[in-house]
């Protein structure tokens, strides 16, 4: 680059300083933190007139411990001037979910946005949190500016958990896959946070056409359980027995529970699901939405390998012992593996090795109408879908 | 010009040269985003990375995302914080600063069930493939889905591996080895090693026999053993727990120098707090509005630092996820409400809607307050959206006659759809008064009805602000929508009087 000359060359340090000023979020000087500090506005380290003003918070962390919906609590945070000189406070950025007060002294009632604290005095702000729906953990944020060189900002912190009058958890029961052969338990907890213990007074399921697959219960929480949850002073467990027989499909029902505490409060937990059949096809490929194993375009040359597997579920699980039947294309090979419990055994997973091996001929089964479905049949061992046949998107081309 | 008076500022557009070089590598604003939109941020959620030199690599914390794939708009987009849009520019802001970032993630990416958690999860789990994580987690909420669904979203692809890793929770089971137990992966230089569990509490919640899930204590033994003699240099533990259980299987395995849990408040501490065996606990705060990153330095004095990072506009939008965002909308207006699976539900009064145009016939001026408001345009809001969100159930709940807000679920005879429903479009007087269809047929002499018939349908659409009981009553039909996401600053009294009728 030719020299431009002075001129210039601070036109550019110019730039570059601003730009740094921009970069650097408005802060004039910074310097190296601590570690675990988080860098926002850093003091500056050097030597600072004696008649600076110093900044000193008691504390900046208040915990309010459990506090109920609806209602509030406050902290009134203190920074005293402990400087040679007045110190000037503003608000920096916060929460947008807590009430912050203006400045105060030592007298309530005079709040003003900016305040200048003269040395040796204190300032006041008022951190406010209103406890709102659904409840948990909290923690809010507040800073406050200053014009302490060795402390421009001011953290203050308000953590708590805000307790319900009861929860539910889970909030709603989901059954993913639900045999409809099989049989399922599930059970919600609802955990009370009031002074007196819950009396149950019923529980009931929405769809009365679908009671007869439902068993409902109840039974109290022991002291160890309600003792694990934050806050809770009681509680009860809704018990849901479901039987052999649903019809296949969406599973959507709702748990209704009543109680006292001494008011009554009504209780709905959702209770959802897919009913389906005893075997299930999962793995890479496998499109549920289209019910098709999806292998794409495959070189011949190549050739492809992948593992995909049936869980099979219900009463008879145990005794699927799938063996191929048919593929199409026939160059498509698929080997079943041994089948072995998942988990608690609820199910049982049988895994399908297919193949294409390489140097495989052209073929088009990609799912179009220029190229119908291939497909891998089983024959199953279940007594009531002697037969699996899984359609197959596949291309082997060249 | 006295000597001392020139080096004054010299000195200062020295100082100012070299902050402006080490600006300009913090990662501090997304790709192209205006200086006035990131000093409004910065104002509102504090500076990040204020004073970090180049570290040789950084984790980036991310979980928690609760089915928040993109901020609610409701009230400003720009005013929410968190989306994968951003979290992408954030990460790509990394690339752009010439820092090393390794992105992981605790899980728990939906809560909900249904085909509309499905499509979302795929989706995210998509927009987290394109992010390039290192290692992610399973929550409670994302294993409440069919199995068949999670391994199509979370099997390796080809020659790409799964990001997904844990060393307890398996799909179909532990060995039919979808996700592996732990991955090591170097950066800047470093050996890091990174694992997951789901917490023990949280597994108990899960009713899915598809999926095996050991104990976190009892599974981690063998995968820590492993990570051992992998010879990293940071050893990292993302448990999808509450914080005590997390900080007792911290206790069990010092070996991890981070551990990051589940189950915090809503916003992430400041400051990383130290457990007793030395590690540091990395939360996350709710609905992914943060990231926390985890610098590593080549400093004896400041080896790590940590920055919690809102992820809001100062950030910007990536294109990628803008466009996976428009393809799960246009899967969602593809399935449809049946495709959705959303069979109507019974209203809890057992009647039907008659649509806000009919109470007009009567209401006028209560009608003329409501065509006045933002109300009685609710759905064009989501039809002008880009993209259009008029097919997403969790927005048309709040936006359509005859819905149940908070289960985004129509009642029966509620909206469904612009084609069969047009006149129960928007937030209309039932949402409020009840359904009023049997009430407007009496009214017009459609039916016969007797007077007290009459009095009684009309003394069940009062709602009476003149008791407590009435007035509470109010209060909550509006929290159903106006609730802390969408809604945040909503009281009551406040809002009441610019609809008052």
């Amino acid at each position: 680059m030719a020299w431009q000359g002075p001129r210039a060359w601070l036109v550019t340090v110019a730039a570059l300083a601003a730009g740094s000023m921009v970069g650097a979020g408005g802060a004039a000087l910074r310097a190296t933190l601590t570690p675990w500090q988080i860098g926002e506005l850093a003091p500056v380290v050097g030597d600072v007139p004696a008649d600076a003003p110093r900044a000193e918070v008691p504390e900046t962390r208040h915990e309010f411990g459990t506090i109920g919906t609806g209602t509030e609590g406050s902290h009134r945070f203190a920074i005293r001037n402990t400087g040679g000189g007045p110190l000037t406070l503003s608000r920096g950025h916060s929460s947008c979910t807590c009430t912050v007060s203006d400045f105060e002294g030592a007298e309530q009632g005079s709040a003003e946005a900016t305040k200048v604290v003269p040395a040796g005095e204190t300032a006041f702000v008022t951190v406010t949190w209103k406890g709102k729906p659904p409840g948990g953990p909290f923690r809010q944020q507040v800073t406050v500016l200053t014009d302490d060189p060795r402390r421009p900002e001011i953290a203050l912190v308000v953590e708590g958990a805000v307790v319900p009058t009861w929860r539910a958890v889970p909030e709603s029961i989901a059954l993913a896959n639900l045999s409809a052969s099989g049989g399922q338990q599930a059970s919600a907890t609802i955990y009370t946070y009031g002074p007196e213990s819950p009396v149950v007074k019923g529980v009931t399921i929405d769809h009365p056409q679908a009671a007869e697959f439902f068993s409902l219960a109840t039974a109290p929480l022991s002291a160890e359980e309600i003792a694990a949850e934050t806050g809770a002073t009681g509680g009860f467990r809704i018990e849901v027995t479901i039987r052999p027989g649903l019809p296949l499909g969406r599973l959507r029902q709702t748990i209704s529970a009543e109680f006292a505490m001494p008011e009554d409060v009504m209780v709905e937990v959702p209770l959802e699901g897919n009913v389906g059949g005893d075997l299930v096809l999962a793995g890479p490929g496998w499109d549920s939405s289209r019910q098709a194993l999806v292998l794409g375009t495959v070189s011949g040359k190549s050739g492809l390998r992948t593992r995909i597997f049936i869980t099979a579920k219900g009463p008879h699980r145990d005794r699927i012992r799938p063996t191929v039947e048919e593929t199409v294309p026939q160059s498509l090979q698929v080997t079943v593996g041994p089948g072995s419990p998942v988990g608690t055994g609820g199910a049982v997973r049988i895994p399908l090795d297919i193949v294409i091996p390489p140097g495989s001929r052209g073929a088009n089964h990609i799912c179009s109408e220029q190229g119908p479905a291939g497909r891998i049949v089983l024959a199953t061992g279940h007594p009531d879908s002697p037969t699996l046949s899984i359609p197959v998107c596949v291309a082997i081309g060249p | 010009m006295p000597a001392r008076s020139f080096a004054l500022p010299v000195l200062v557009v020295a100082g100012c040269l070299i902050a402006c070089v080490a600006a300009a590598t913090m990662p501090d604003r997304g790709a192209g985003v205006a200086d006035g939109v990131v000093e409004t941020f910065l104002e509102r959620n504090g500076a990040v990375f204020g004073d970090w030199p180049k570290p040789k690599a950084v984790l980036v914390f991310t979980g928690e995302l609760d089915g928040y794939i993109e901020p609610c708009g409701c009230t400003g987009k720009e005013n929410q914080k968190g989306g994968l849009s951003r979290r992408q520019n954030f990460l790509r802001a990394f690339k752009a600063a010439g820092w090393e970032a390794v992105p992981v993630d605790l899980g728990g990416q939906v809560k909900r069930f249904g085909k509309q958690t499905e499509a979302k999860f795929q989706s995210i789990v998509d927009g987290i493939r394109g992010m390039k994580y290192a290692a992610v987690g399973f929550g409670p909420g994302d294993l409440r889905l069919p199995a068949e669904e999670l391994v199509a979203a979370v099997a390796p692809i080809g020659d790409e591996p799964t990001p997904y890793v844990s060393a307890n929770v398996g799909l179909l089971g532990l060995d039919a080895n979808i996700t592996p137990r732990f991955r090591v992966v170097e950066a800047g230089g470093l050996k890091i090693g990174l694992t997951t569990v789901l917490g023990d509490a949280e597994a108990a919640q899960i009713r899915n026999d598809d999926i095996e899930v050991v104990p976190a204590a009892k599974a981690l033994a063998p995968v820590a053993a492993e990570l051992a003699k992998a010879g990293c240099d940071h050893q990292v533990l993302l448990c999808f727990a509450k914080p005590e259980e997390t900080k007792a299987l911290a206790a069990a395995f010092p070996q991890f120098d981070i551990v990051a849990t589940a189950g915090g408040a809503d916003e992430p501490p400041r400051e990383l707090p130290t457990l007793p065996g030395g590690a540091r606990l990395v939360e996350l705060g709710h609905k992914g509005m943060f990231a926390v990153a985890v610098g590593f330095f080549a400093d004896a004095a400041a080896p790590v630092r940590s920055q919690r990072v809102p992820l809001d506009a100062r950030w910007g939008e990536a294109s990628e996820m803008i466009d996976l965002l428009a393809n799960y909308q246009q899967k969602l207006e593809t399935l449809g409400l049946d495709g959705l699976g959303l069979a109507p539900i019974r209203h809890p009064s057992g009647r039907r809607f008659a649509g806000s145009a009919a109470c007009e016939e009567c209401h006028q001026e209560a009608y003329d307050v409501w065509k006045d408001s933002p109300h009685a345009t609710a759905l064009a809001t989501l039809e002008e959206a880009r993209p259009r969100r008029d097919g997403d159930p969790e927005c048309l709940s709040c936006h359509v006659v005859g819905w149940a807000p908070q289960r985004f679920e129509p009642f029966e005879g509620g909206f469904a759809g612009m084609a069969k429903t047009p006149h129960l479009a928007h937030q209309g007087c039932e949402n409020c008064h009840g359904p009023a269809a049997a009430h407007t047929a009496v009214e017009r002499g459609d039916v016969r009805a007797t007077e007290a018939e009459r009095d009684r349908l009309r003394a069940e659409l009062v709602l009476s602000l003149d008791t407590p009981e009435g007035k509470e009553k109010a209060i909550n039909n509006c929290l159903e929508c106006h609730d802390l996401d969408n809604s945040p600053k909503f009281d009551f009294d406040e809002y009441w009087p610019s609809v008052a009728h």
